[in-house]
């Protein structure tokens, strides 16, 4: 029961990280290749939160989202000025900058060892939340609030505007609409949005180290979009889905463990491969990707 | 120490021109962002394994096997993935992300295979010679010469040969190229072709030295691909003298700080070539915005 339990939590988190990212790849045409950079912040920051500061949940996640947003602008300030090609090369660039400093830094984030013992959040100071149940009900709720803020925000005119730049920049900018600042606004908040489930990651799992947020971590993220499908919140809801459930389902089936994790990159691999040849859009998506 | 620093650079810069000159001359040509690229270097690799080790062949005879294997994967991806994407005329971030696809798919299932251990090529410490300050390996050694060799052989080829020629007008312009009755797939053909052929040299001449394991395809294309954005797209002999700066530059990076930091001022220096000079130091200014 805890084994289906943990892969609705892990469901959770994937969809906030997938929906978050369509908002940049299926809504403004952005490839970010550095998401995993904005989740590891985002875990990284809640535990200085929650172990040093000792804040509860609602400022810790608060906090978080100032920060990843922090980070974001000094992203996008600069990368946005870059199209096609050098976008993807910035972004990944900054991915592989900030996986090195996790790594390398030692005193400061511990590096390789990684940091054990996350406690559990307190909700307004007293509930605290641990076990796998409440963390069930934790990450479902953080994940419904979040996917209907996207949906009101895809439906908003800020969307509307959003995907008239994602279609025709020039149209957009003839209306007299500042396209970079659009642009920056869906990187803030696609960003912000991936640090709550940092913090989820971290103290769910209690334990992090750099290699949960590396590049590979990032071409995942950048998978589960596209193979789910882009421009609406259907297709990366189902992306995330299928990604988390795809490796469960070959456990099953009976593979052994050393041979399954290699064998469900192969199908994630095989299912861009053939989705970008025979439907750019996704599984459940709605925009071909340009 | 520096001096030792600076040669073993300037080696490795050899090492990353060569490769850089495989990917630049896929991505110069027809813009496809050849990130299984990382994938082609890796299996090859483990080519000259399987039939240096497994099969008991000269190590010759295992490269040379290695490298015909590695164009024929190069041309098979080509032929079944970038050529029917290119007759779909699909947009570059689906060739992108394809490519990616292809990359997965390669690593995983030499992972599958061979193990996700690094294996070794060669066991025994090799021979050195010293100059001065400097001890140099004989692979070492080959390596530098090898691939100075063959990017000064691509060079002049460049200059004169019709192929040369044909490669340098496909980068001006493809469209123009079919319109003077060109044959565009043969030249892909052969372009993937030429550039897998690199990667399998450069990819043995390292294997070689410090072995291998399925995940090192991606650094080299990392470095590849900011060795040819900090020399100027577009140009031929830009990644050559982009390779030489990083490799250079790496080895610094290790005399100022340790050799954890590399990969960080690998990418910094991407980032501030980026932002600053996005056409490379050879290139002329154009819009990439």
């Amino acid at each position: 029961m805890n084994y289906l339990l943990h892969i609705f939590i892990m469901i959770n988190i994937y969809i906030i990280l997938t929906v978050s990212t369509n908002l940049l790849v299926g809504m403004a045409n952005l490839l970010s290749m550095g998401q995993a950079a904005f989740y590891g912040i985002g875990a990284y920051i809640a535990v200085l939160c929650l172990m040093i500061l000792k804040l509860p949940l609602i400022p810790t996640i608060l906090l978080v989202m100032v920060v990843t947003a922090l980070f974001s602008l000094l992203v996008a300030y600069p990368s946005l000025r870059l199209k096609g090609d050098y976008f993807v090369l910035a972004t990944l660039g900054f991915q592989l900058i900030v996986f090195t400093i996790l790594y390398n830094w030692v005193s400061l984030t511990r590096g390789p060892y990684g940091i054990p013992g996350i406690p559990a959040p307190k909700l307004f100071g007293m509930i605290e939340i641990s076990g796998i149940i409440p963390f069930l009900i934790l990450s479902s709720i953080l994940m419904l609030i979040i996917v209907f803020i996207f949906y009101k925000l895809v439906h908003s005119p800020f969307g509307r505007v959003l995907k008239g730049v994602r279609d025709d920049e020039i149209a957009v900018l003839s209306l007299g609409r500042n396209v970079t600042a659009i642009k920056i606004w869906a990187f803030v908040i696609s960003s912000a949005f991936i640090g709550i489930a940092g913090i989820i990651y971290a103290t769910y799992v209690s334990y992090i180290d750099p290699t949960s947020f590396n590049l590979d971590e990032a071409i995942f993220i950048l998978a589960a979009v596209l193979i789910g499908g882009t421009g609406n919140i259907r297709g990366p809801v189902v992306g995330a889905i299928f990604v988390v459930v795809l490796p469960e389902l070959l456990r099953f089936v009976g593979f052994p463990d050393s041979v399954a994790a290699n064998l469900r990159q192969i199908v994630y691999g095989l299912a861009l491969i053939i989705l970008m040849m025979y439907r750019p859009q996704g599984i459940a998506g709605e925009y071909r990707l340009q | 120490m520096l001096i030792q620093l600076l040669a073993n650079g300037i080696i490795m810069g050899s090492i990353y021109s060569l490769v850089a000159l495989g990917f630049a001359l896929v991505y110069n040509t027809t813009r496809i962002f050849h990130i299984a690229y990382a994938a082609i270097y890796m299996f090859s690799s483990y080519m000259v394994l399987t039939f240096y080790k497994s099969f008991q062949m000269p190590l010759l005879l295992a490269f040379l096997i290695a490298i015909v294997l590695t164009v024929a994967l190069s041309i098979f991806i080509e032929r079944t993935v970038y050529l029917p994407l290119a007759k779909k005329r699909s947009s570059l971030n689906v060739v992108l992300i394809s490519s990616i696809g292809v990359m997965i798919v390669v690593v995983n299932a030499i992972a599958m295979f061979y193990g996700n251990e690094t294996q070794i090529l060669n066991p025994n410490i090799s021979k050195s010679i010293t100059l001065g300050n400097i001890i140099l390996t004989y692979i070492q050694l080959a390596q530098i010469f090898i691939s100075l060799a063959l990017i000064v052989i691509f060079l002049i080829f460049l200059k004169n040969s019709k192929f040369g020629i044909k490669t340098r007008a496909m980068r001006d312009d493809e469209v123009l190229c079919t319109v003077f009755g060109l044959n565009i797939y043969r030249m892909r053909l052969n372009l993937f072709g030429l550039s897998a052929f690199f990667a399998a040299i450069g990819s043995g001449l390292v294997a070689y030295d410090v072995g291998m394991d399925p995940y090192v395809g991606m650094p080299m294309l990392l470095n590849s691909v900011v060795a040819l954005i900090i020399g100027g797209v577009g140009r031929f002999e830009a990644p050559i003298l982009g390779g030489f700066i990083i490799g250079i530059l790496q080895s610094l990076a290790v005399w100022a700080f340790s050799s954890r930091w590399q990969d960080a001022v690998t990418f910094t220096l991407l980032i501030i070539f980026l932002l600053v000079r996005p056409q490379g130091l050879l290139g002329e200014k154009q819009r990439v915005v």
